[in-house]
């Protein structure tokens, strides 16, 4: 017995290792025009957008819902609801005054639910502070704007990948913790705004959301 | 998630809300009670309008429904996802298009739906004011209002408001309020009475 369970967990082990992505490095450019292209992937002013999502946990578990994502420079609201129309969540994020839940139903109302979620929809739609940005290549001679972010974590936007743009988040280790990939981006005023998003959350609670734009509507500029 | 099942299960069989059973005891104030008629079968087209405080503009759905005495179910969205829930023979089912096909949705709180079918069925044999779930009020004729018992239920659904049509026991629209910024209006159109309908479209795809 104890040679078997020493191979499944040898297998867990080697699992684990094969899932940790480790940062790319990136080479540098000296001329950053380029990196103007990485401001397309974020909406600029007031916008709203519905998509139909597809959930799945590593688990197998999964479902549909539909999602609503309001903008307005800083400010971001999201609503999940059944495709009946039942809200299963509210909350709202503002930057410096954090977030604001105000309606989740079981099994959405989870904190941990609630901070992972608006985390993914700040890294989808809000740009990351432009601060500590350097603009370079990847070994694959990908264009790439890469963030650092105070916490240590690291966020890389190759604004051009196949007519559309990824996103990929490196946690302080610099090991991949989510990845995002855009298609079939329609281009909206200075934005690109994809019509099929995969965002892929890697570690112990792995997740897919495949995210298919059904309506999006510029408001117009942020008012002061 | 048994309170979500509950609603979507009230929500899907509000469409019909005429007699299936002569023999049942009727309301005599209700607006329903008044001119009762024998429901065998409803099918209609449905839009579903859903509102939201920051929506600038609501989302709109389109689909259709088919109920068939005494529980059978087809809940059809068309637009825009397509989407269908299926409840025969005590059985329940929900597909969903996912890459271009439809599959079943698994991990739905079955039972509690089933739980809930028993409580609907009242409604359909016309007992409005004699319900565990609701306190029932009708505003004028044409309205019926079910207010939550349960204070769990009315934290997420504040009011459901259906508005009687033309022809006595048929709906026009159904309003859920979930809070005062937040709503789901279902107006049906295009409704046949009493059609024969083949089981397969309660249990096929």
């Amino acid at each position: 017995m104890k040679p078997f369970l020493l191979s499944v967990l040898f297998l867990c082990l080697a699992a684990c290792a094969a899932d940790r992505r480790p940062m790319p490095t990136l080479t540098v450019s000296k001329d950053a025009t380029g990196a103007k292209g990485c401001e397309a992937v974020y909406p600029q002013g007031r916008w709203q957008f519905v998509h139909s999502i597809d959930f799945s946990m590593q688990d197998g578990s999964g479902g549909t819902v539909i999602g609503v994502t309001s903008l307005a420079g800083n400010e971001l609201t999201c609503v999940l609801m059944t495709i009946e129309g039942f809200t299963l969540f509210e909350a709202a994020y503002q930057e410096g005054k954090g977030l604001a839940v105000q309606r989740a139903v079981p099994p959405f109302d989870k904190p941990a639910f609630a901070e992972g979620l608006m985390r993914d929809v700040q890294m989808i739609f809000l740009a990351p502070s432009t601060k500590n940005m350097r603009y370079g290549r990847s070994a694959d001679n990908v264009p790439v704007c890469r963030y650092a972010g105070i916490d240590g974590r690291i966020i890389d936007i190759r604004p051009a990948v196949d007519g559309c743009w990824q996103i990929q988040t490196y946690t302080a280790d610099l090991i991949m913790d989510r990845a995002i990939v855009g298609q079939s981006c329609r281009k909206e005023g200075d934005s690109l705004i994809p019509e099929h998003l995969e965002l892929r959350g890697f570690g112990q609670t792995g997740y897919t959301l495949k995210m298919t734009l059904i309506q999006a509507e510029n408001l117009g500029a942020v008012s002061e | 998630m048994k309170q979500l099942c509950l609603f979507l299960t009230l929500t899907f069989f509000l469409p019909a809300l005429a007699p299936a059973n002569e023999s049942a005891p009727q309301v005599q104030d209700s607006p329903v009670a008044q001119a009762p008629i024998q429901l065998h079968s409803v099918k209609a087209d449905f839009v579903q309008e859903k509102h939201l405080k920051i929506l600038a503009r609501p989302i709109i759905s389109t689909g259709t429904f088919t109920f068939q005495a005494p529980q059978s179910l087809r809940w059809e969205y068309q637009k825009p996802l397509h989407s269908i829930l299926l409840m025969h023979g005590g059985k329940v089912k929900k597909f969903i298009e996912r890459d271009g096909q439809l599959t079943e949705e698994k991990g739905m709180q079955l039972d509690s739906m089933q739980v809930v079918l028993a409580e609907i069925t009242n409604w359909l044999d016309g007992r409005f004011t004699d319900n565990a779930m609701f306190t029932v009020s009708f505003p004028d004729k044409k309205t019926i209002q079910l207010t939550p018992k349960d204070k769990g239920i009315a934290a997420l659904i504040s009011t459901i408001e259906l508005k009687l049509g033309e022809q006595a026991g048929l709906l026009d629209a159904v309003t859920i309020f979930e809070g005062p910024d937040s709503s789901t209006r279902l107006t049906f159109t295009n409704r046949v009475l009493n059609q024969e309908i083949p089981a397969s479209l309660f249990t096929d795809r």
